[in-house]
């Protein structure tokens, strides 16, 4: 039986663009610039208040210290620090960019059906975030989302737990409860007049409660119900608040269900070693091309690709499932059969 | 459909809409409602008229609080059911300065940028049992000099020069509250009475 050549051709076929694998480290640095601005701004904000007030020498030793410290940080780009750092306020919930307002399609959705009525300056705040959402898919998930950046410390930190020998959930569940859980917020925030998706919606409390640690003197209720969702995360399924519950998950993944740019895997260089799988957060199956409505192109199976297999593509749709992946054994063997049949 | 599938699928829905339904029936324990004091306890500036159309509205986002320069917006973190984490301000602590910056920030409708004579968060009340010029007991007009609405909000009375009176161009924004130096502060805000137009 004569051996197979191997991925002859295979260089080249798509060698995906060098950068791409490097792509989950530009994400990382995003969720962390994301969570610092929200830490930073609520001390901003203080810092403003003190300086609207011409307080300085009426401020506790340590309001003093937060004043100079914020100072050093603003003073080289504003020079009316009470006035232009208005420039930059809020969340990822509900920000504003040199009074360009930016809002999660959640709220815009939520708010429609708490007051069912339609305020369009409103509704317009959420238009940047559905046309990435349209293009990118579920990419806000995966690269802004402040309760992401701590849900993937927490399940790094369940991998430990499990490494030391202490028994961590990973069960699995019907991924589409979190469009009931979307279905019902709406419902409900109907029957109670009140946006009651965004009580249940991680990044929208993360937000809020730093903010309220920070400047409003405590934690809210918000905290321990995000606090509910990590060991959720830990004892029962991994990532499954994001996988199963997330009210605006669920919305980002239908608004993303026919996304431009999606990851594809390359038949011709995968060797079948599933590391894809085991990295996805969100359960997918890329190593049988399985990415679905659901993938946030956060790019963490890119990034543990041993052959590159895995690249970016722009289609409407996922590539229907190719096989093994040509550098396997499976596909080998196969070749073989069909090779010693084509011989007989 | 047989009717063991459908049975299946049926419970396999109820547990989902179950699962759902736990999420929010959570939130609402950990935020009790709370009865809230009448007095003194006002929306933000531009707030809807309606507190219900204000709830709906509100998202919770916190940007109003966020460009207090005073930080007299504070929110219900802890309490409110389906109140909770819209704004309030408590006037007797920190009151309202009138500086419009919360009106202009809010992304919904729920403060709406509206002239500073428009503003409609109350209407200041005077309990004269307890003012210490109404009962004699000295000349103050704190209230009546830190008033950024001026004479056709607060005044003194006619025939005495010192005992002060509220007018109904007051928008209730607090500040006379907040610096009344009277420990039982005899004057407070209530909400406008229909009657009362500004």
């Amino acid at each position: 039986m004569a051996a197979p050549t191997i991925n002859e051709g295979a260089a080249v076929h798509h060698k995906p663009f060098f950068l791409w694998r490097h792509l989950n480290k530009l994400r990382w640095l995003t969720l962390i610039i994301v969570f610092a601005m929200l830490v930073l701004l609520p001390f901003l904000h203080i810092y403003q208040t003190y300086t609207a007030a011409h307080a300085y020498d009426l401020l506790s030793p340590g309001e003093k210290q937060l004043y100079d410290v914020m100072e050093s940080i603003a003073a080289p780009f504003v020079s009316d620090p009470a006035e232009d750092l208005d420039a930059v306020k809020g969340n990822t919930w509900s920000g504003s960019f040199w009074g360009f307002k930016i809002s999660d399609p959640l709220a815009a959705l939520g708010q429609v059906a708490a007051s069912l009525s339609l305020y369009w300056p409103f509704l317009l705040t959420a238009l940047v975030p559905i046309l990435a959402t349209i293009i990118f898919g579920r990419f806000f998930c995966g690269w802004i989302c402040p309760a992401t950046f701590i849900y993937e410390l927490n399940s790094n930190f369940a991998s430990w737990l499990r490494w030391a020998g202490i028994r961590v959930g990973n069960r699995r569940f019907d991924k589409r409860i979190k469009y009931g859980v979307l279905a019902l917020g709406l419902i409900l925030s109907a029957v109670s007049g009140s946006v009651l998706a965004g009580v249940v919606y991680p990044p929208a409390i993360i937000g809020r409660e730093i903010y309220y640690t920070i400047a409003q003197g405590g934690l809210g209720a918000g905290t321990i119900f995000f606090l509910g969702t990590l060991l959720f995360d830990i004892l029962v399924a991994r990532r499954g608040f994001c996988r199963y519950l997330c009210p605006g998950g669920a919305l980002y993944a239908l608004l993303g269900r026919y996304r431009l740019v999606r990851i594809r895997r390359i038949a011709e260089t995968c060797n079948d070693c599933a590391k894809c799988n085991v990295v996805c957060e969100f359960d997918l199956d890329p190593l049988r091309d399985g990415f679905g409505q659901e993938c946030n192109n956060c790019t963490a199976c890119i990034a543990i690709c041993p052959t590159d297999a895995l690249t970016f593509t722009i289609r409407p749709s996922d590539y229907p499932e190719q096989g093994p992946g040509h550098l396997g054994q499976l596909y080998r063997k196969q070749q073989a059969t069909e090779d010693t049949d084509a011989a007989s | 459909m047989k009717r063991r599938t459908f049975l299946k699928r049926l419970i396999a829905g109820a547990a989902m809409l179950g699962t759902a339904a736990l999420l929010y029936g959570v939130t609402p324990l950990l935020a009790p409602r709370r009865a809230t004091a009448k007095r003194n306890y006002l929306r933000p500036p531009g707030a809807l008229a309606d507190d219900a159309a204000f709830t709906a509205a509100c998202i919770g986002c916190g940007l109003c609080g966020e460009v207090c320069p005073p930080r007299c917006i504070k929110f219900h973190t802890r309490d409110g059911s389906a109140t909770v984490n819209t704004p309030y301000i408590d006037a007797a602590e920190k009151a309202c300065i009138l500086c419009d910056k919360c009106m202009e920030v809010c992304p919904t409708n729920a403060l709406t940028v509206m002239p500073r004579g428009d503003i409609n968060m109350g209407l200041a009340e005077i309990d004269q049992t307890a003012c210490y010029p109404w009962v004699d007991r000295g000349i103050c007009g704190a209230c009546v000099s830190i008033c950024p609405l001026g004479k056709k909000a607060i005044g003194y009375k006619m025939w005495n020069q010192y005992r002060p009176e509220v007018r109904a161009g007051c928008v209730g924004c607090g500040l006379c509250v907040e610096v009344c130096p009277h420990p039982s502060v005899p004057i407070w805000v209530v909400s406008r009475p229909n009657d009362i137009k500004v």
